[in-house]
């Protein structure tokens, strides 16, 4: 069984568990004291990823430390329409915005951390560095919306979404408010109403496709 | 003078069935659209315990807040309480509504005795609702070919033709925003990296 070294706070973290669901497979869960214990930065966990950082994903003899990575195999293994086609332009956009994902880690993931977590760091700078990685977001899905589209690459929901999803709906969290940016919020909401979507705290599912609980 | 209807969003970022912030004139609103099209605007402030409505979620033809669950319909009145099901809400439980109507594609807000209707923009597409760190000076100084004041319109170079652009402007509590709306027929992919390439120019210029 595949294992994932997880904290439930981690949007990192949530973006596997989400690519999991999404593929409809269980993972093995060690959860790691992230906060306020440090675990990651101990000298057991080390071993495991010499960088100290969550998630980490082991199956078999394979360790991955990257979570980009861990979304590729995951997709590779279980679920290719995830990767989004294979053309050239497609997969050089798929790179793209995995690439971008680390962007939005380093700044709205720093926000929030620093607003959740107590890291010190340049508040506003991740802030701004933030909002300018939703403007570029947002200027792609218009583009994507005046074609038609939904979703980051393609026709179906990729790796590329799930990738930049979690920092994106949890930006509030840093005090980075989507209020500006309407179709990066229409896209968070196509996520979270995708089949076997799961939730953690800060990322609510969309309640209006549920019953109301009283009438169930 | 400020005129009374202020655009607060453009109806393609407004779906069935969900809600978003819109203010008007610092005023914070929640624009929602019911699960038959309906359009509202309420003061964005539930009466119990002050959260966000704009973050609370549509089930048919109410809107219910994210934190407790209270559930309001038409005219802003309470209708449940999940915490009391059997309670029927009193009738001061309400929310402030504001008027709001769509026209041109665009989603206006007024206070609820507002008479008339918005000005109308014809031969126009909605293209996006931008927001900038700038004021509406420096739009015009990097941009000539506007002109206005609530309303900047001109026959401006998208892509190498002329194009007409009509950009709405909203003042809020977190600076500007431009509702723009491009020529009907125009190459939106083209006039979306005109306005942001003129939000750059417009903010290195100078801002608020």
């Amino acid at each position: 069984m595949i294992r994932l070294y997880d904290y439930v706070l981690s949007a990192s973290c949530y973006k596997i568990r989400l690519m999991a669901a999404l593929l409809g497979v269980k993972l093995k869960h060690e959860a790691v004291d992230f906060h306020p214990g440090r675990a990651h930065k101990s000298v057991e966990f080390a071993r495991l990823n010499p960088a100290g950082t969550l998630p980490v994903l082991v199956d078999g003899d394979l360790i991955l430390t990257e979570s980009t990575a861990m979304l590729v195999y995951l997709a590779q293994l279980l679920g290719r329409d995830w990767l989004a086609p294979s053309d050239p332009k497609s997969a050089a956009q798929v790179q793209h915005w995995l690439a971008f994902s680390g962007r939005l880690a380093a700044s709205l993931g720093m926000a929030r951390l620093h607003d959740m977590l107590l890291y010190e760091g340049n508040i506003d700078a991740w802030r701004a560095q933030g909002h300018a990685a939703l403007r570029e977001l947002e200027a792609a899905l218009s583009e994507r919306r005046f074609a038609g589209g939904v979703w980051l690459v393609g026709d179906a929901p990729s790796i590329a979404d799930i990738a930049c999803f979690p920092n994106v709906a949890l930006s509030q969290d840093g005090g980075v408010s989507l209020d500006a940016y309407p179709s990066v919020r229409l896209w968070t909401r196509a996520v979270r109403a995708l089949d076997r979507f799961v939730e953690m705290p800060g990322i609510h599912r969309l309640h209006e496709l549920h019953p109301a609980p009283e009438v169930v | 003078m400020t005129p009374r209807w202020t655009a607060t969003g453009l109806s393609q970022d407004l779906p069935k069935a969900v809600a978003m912030a819109g203010h008007w004139q610092g005023q914070d609103l929640a624009v929602w659209r019911s699960a038959t099209g309906r359009l509202q605007a309420w003061n964005d402030r539930c009466p119990h315990r002050g959260m966000r409505l704009s973050h609370g979620f549509v089930r048919g033809e109410t809107l219910a807040c994210i934190y407790h669950g209270w559930v309001y319909g038409a005219e802003g009145g309470c209708k449940h309480i999940p915490a009391h099901p059997a309670l029927t809400p009193p009738a001061t439980i309400r929310v402030a509504v504001f008027a709001c109507v769509e026209q041109d594609g665009v989603i206006w807000v007024a206070p609820a005795d507002t008479l008339g209707a918005p000005t109308a923009l014809r031969g126009l597409q909605p293209l996006r609702s931008i927001s900038l760190t700038c004021d509406v000076a420096a739009v015009l100084l990097v941009e000539p070919a506007l002109s206005g004041e609530d309303t900047l319109r001109g026959l401006v170079q998208i892509a190498g033709q002329a194009c007409e652009v009509c950009l709405l402007v909203q003042h809020g509590a977190s600076g500007l925003t431009l509702h723009a709306l491009c020529a009907v027929g125009a190459d939106r992919i083209a006039a979306s990296r005109w306005l942001e390439d003129l939000r750059r120019r417009a903010e290195r210029k100078g801002t608020a």
